[in-house]
């Protein structure tokens, strides 16, 4: 008998020992508060290192319901600083909409902490393809900026950033997993967004460039817009092509790009660039008749060839390779030592820039 | 491809769709700059070599499993012996899927509930599903396949045409081709032949000899499935970094972005679809294991047996997730993926010299 009574105990505690692993279990969404950005800062007013700040959306049945709420902590790691912002609320954090994360230029110079952005990949319930970008003139300002034309809280940013609404070739998306990509992979190095606050609205026209350590360099709008030529062969832009009192501006429909490592059994390695463009002139200080259109094309060449031979020259500068020559490299060459080959060989390499500039008209006035 | 060969091609088919979940990309791409692609090569004859010589040695009895042609004749301990040995390996092959989805589902969608209820709820289902009799087993794969291979297919193409997946990568660890192969990854690279194995019992429903054209289109399926599952994570995360991940695969599923579906990550639609893919891959091995065990003892129809047996089944799995939280389940999982490896091979060529002589 006292088998059987020990069997049920047993069994019984068995039963109940799962109750005591499940915790707090799952949550209502009314007990739930969402955070839509993350914002790092370097700390100010403490000891601390950085400033954590979230911006939680307030739901709300209104036509513009923008509503949100900003909470910030400052702490040495971002968790901690979370677990602080835990107490500031109500209802429990809940990062899974949390699609945009900003970091302070001040972080990433020199050298970013690797935790800062392991932190986000480690979370379950961060989005792998969540957004990064540099915030101007801190992270916590892009946070708090509402404008005019918003509907839901951060969305602008999404949408800008997800190319779902304004389509721009002067903004350069990385989404999480690809910065992360970026950091470790060898040949290819991370490149960010710059989120600018002017006033009331925000200004998205250039990129911050890093090395495997810390943000390098960062290129002016039109820099930025020659390099999404090649990261997404972005079209929907206009190229003004300067030349004195000759100069005009095409709008651009189609961008091919293509480049080639020429480094074998040559005296002189050089990276063969092929750019080709298309699109119809727009606007032009001159006038432009249809008849010589082979003439604008040329010069649209000529310009063209050194603008982007002038941008990737900056990038060779500075030792940074957002666009993966190095990684092409690696991909050709079977040598062991491939990548210490590619890392002396860099620096001196030559970029012969080929540029064909297709214009199709010039628009609807001959 | 006609008629009833279509079910071996199912089992075929379930063990690729599950290599995702229990941890062979991950394994794999630990070797992808020391003798990856080819030992993914070598895995491919030896496996494709196995299953041609399992399917010889079944042909010769169609319509029946292993435990009726051990019936034919085989003293008793001996026939006790194998069936309950194969039997436990089958459950081991079943449990071993089962802790990894639910180790998933628990790290991803709810952390809060415990694993055990994960486990409880999945084994009302199986428990419903593996007393079947072997034809209705067989109809439920089918149907899931059907339901859920375009899915997963179309996920495999949205990650295949990612802006983000970069084929320098790719072509990086091609690079790296020309070293020796290692017997661990070819071990572990045979995991997505292995689903003949299952013939052993549903050896039964077919009745005619499988065609060669089945193993060419096997060969080709296979050979895209092993070089995707590895080389779609080693493009979207980077050579040098994906290998930090523990689930290459829901990494590569999360950064896939649907903007205009309903639900915007990717990682849903593919937890939901492996859901399924799980539960019918372990329904299969478990009603193997079962249907073994079954032929140990005489009275076929007897429930109290059954019964008994379904609590072991899953009170042993039970334990197995309390226990598996102290352990590293990932790590346990590739002794197995290699273990079977070899228990495979010795199977294989003893049914094959055995089976002959005996009947």
């Amino acid at each position: 008998m006292s088998h059987y009574r020990k069997l049920l105990g047993v069994l019984f505690i068995l039963l109940l020992l799962p109750t005591t692993l499940s915790g707090c279990g799952f949550k209502d969404i009314d007990k739930r508060i969402f955070v839509v950005s993350v914002g790092v800062d370097p700390a100010k007013n403490s000891d601390k290192k950085f400033l954590v700040t979230l911006k939680l959306a307030i739901p709300n049945v209104q036509e513009v319901s923008n509503e949100f709420l900003i909470i910030a902590e400052e702490g040495d790691t971002i968790a901690e600083a979370v677990r602080i912002m835990k107490a500031k609320v109500d209802k429990e954090l809940d990062f899974s909409h949390a699609k945009l994360i900003v970091y302070n230029e001040k972080i990433l110079k020199p050298e970013i902490e690797k935790n800062l952005y392991y932190w986000f990949i480690r979370r379950r319930d961060f989005q792998e393809m969540s957004w990064v970008a540099i915030g101007k003139p801190s992270a916590q300002e892009v946070l708090k900026l509402k404008p005019k034309s918003e509907r839901l809280p951060s969305n602008s940013l999404f949408l800008i950033l997800g190319k779902d609404g304004s389509e721009s070739a002067y903004v350069i998306a990385e989404f999480l997993f690809d910065f992360k990509k970026r950091f470790s992979e060898k040949g290819l190095d991370p490149l960010l967004p710059i989120i600018e606050v002017k006033k009331n609205i925000f200004e998205i026209d250039k990129v911050g460039l890093l090395d495997k350590k810390g943000l390098k360099l960062q290129l002016s709008p039109k820099e930025t817009m020659i390099l999404n030529f090649f990261v997404n062969e972005e079209p929907k832009t206009a190229l003004k092509i300067e030349n004195g009192e000759q100069s005009f501006v095409i709008d651009i429909q189609g961008v091919k790009t293509n480049y080639k490592l020429m480094t074998d059994s040559l005296k002189q390695p050089y990276i063969k660039v092929d750019i080709k463009l298309q699109g119809r002139i727009e606007e032009a200080l001159f006038d432009v008749s249809n008849k010589n259109l082979r003439q604008y094309e040329k010069m649209a060449n000529t310009f063209t060839k050194k603008q982007v031979r002038d941008v990737l020259v900056k990038l060779q500068k500075s030792k940074v390779d957002p666009l993966g020559f190095g990684l092409r490299y690696r991909s050709r060459h079977f040598e062991k030592d491939d990548w210490e080959t590619w890392e002396r060989l860099y620096p001196e390499i030559k970029f012969k820039v080929n540029a064909d500039v297709q214009i199709k008209d010039t628009g609807l006035v001959e | 491809m006609v008629g009833k060969n279509r079910y071996f091609l199912y089992l075929v088919i379930l063990n690729m769709l599950t290599n995702v979940i229990i941890f062979v990309p991950k394994y794999l791409i630990q070797y992808r700059f020391d003798g990856l692609i080819l030992s993914m090569l070598l895995a491919t004859v030896i496996g494709i070599g196995l299953m041609y010589l399992d399917t010889i040695v079944y042909a010769r009895f169609p319509g029946q499993g292993l435990p009726e042609i051990l019936d034919l004749g085989l003293n008793k301990p001996l026939k006790i012996f194998v069936l309950v040995g194969f039997s436990f390996f089958w459950f081991i092959a079943g449990l071993i899927s089962l802790l990894g989805y639910i180790d998933i589902l628990h790290r991803i969608i709810n952390p809060e509930l415990s694993k055990v209820w994960l486990l409880v709820a999945f084994l009302v289902v199986l428990g419903f599903v593996i007393q079947l009799p072997t034809r209705k087993v067989m109809y439920l794969l089918e149907i899931i396949l059907l339901l859920n291979v375009p899915f997963i297919g179309f996920v495999f193409i949205k990650a295949l045409t990612s802006d983000y997946l970069n084929w320098d990568s790719i072509f990086e660890v091609v690079t790296h081709a020309a070293t020796v192969p290692k017997l661990n990854p070819v071990a572990i690279a045979s995991y997505v032949f292995s689903g003949y194995a299952n013939i052993i019992v549903f050896n039964r429903l077919l009745k005619e000899k499988i065609k060669s054209i089945n193993f060419v289109i096997i060969f080709f399926v296979s050979l895209l499935t092993l070089f995707t599952s590895v080389f779609i994570p080693i493009g979207m995360h980077g050579s040098d970094g994906v290998q930090e991940y523990i689930y290459p695969w829901i990494m590569t599923a999360d950064s896939l972005r649907l903007p205009y579906s309903p639900v915007e990550r990717v990682v849903f639609l593919f937890l939901m679809l492996y859901i399924n893919i799980t539960l019918i891959s372990v329904s299969v091995h478990w009603h193997v294991a079962f249907e073994l065990m079954k032929g140990v003892y005489k009275s076929k129809k007897s429930k109290t047996n059954n019964r008994l047996l379904m609590a072991f089944f899953f009170g042993l799995s039970i334990l197995a997730v309390l226990r598996f939280d102290f352990m590293h389940p990932e790590l346990i999982s590739m002794y197995w993926l290699i273990a079977r490896f070899f228990v495979e091979i010795i199977a294989i060529i003893g049914f094959f010299f055995f089976l002959r002589r005996k009947i």
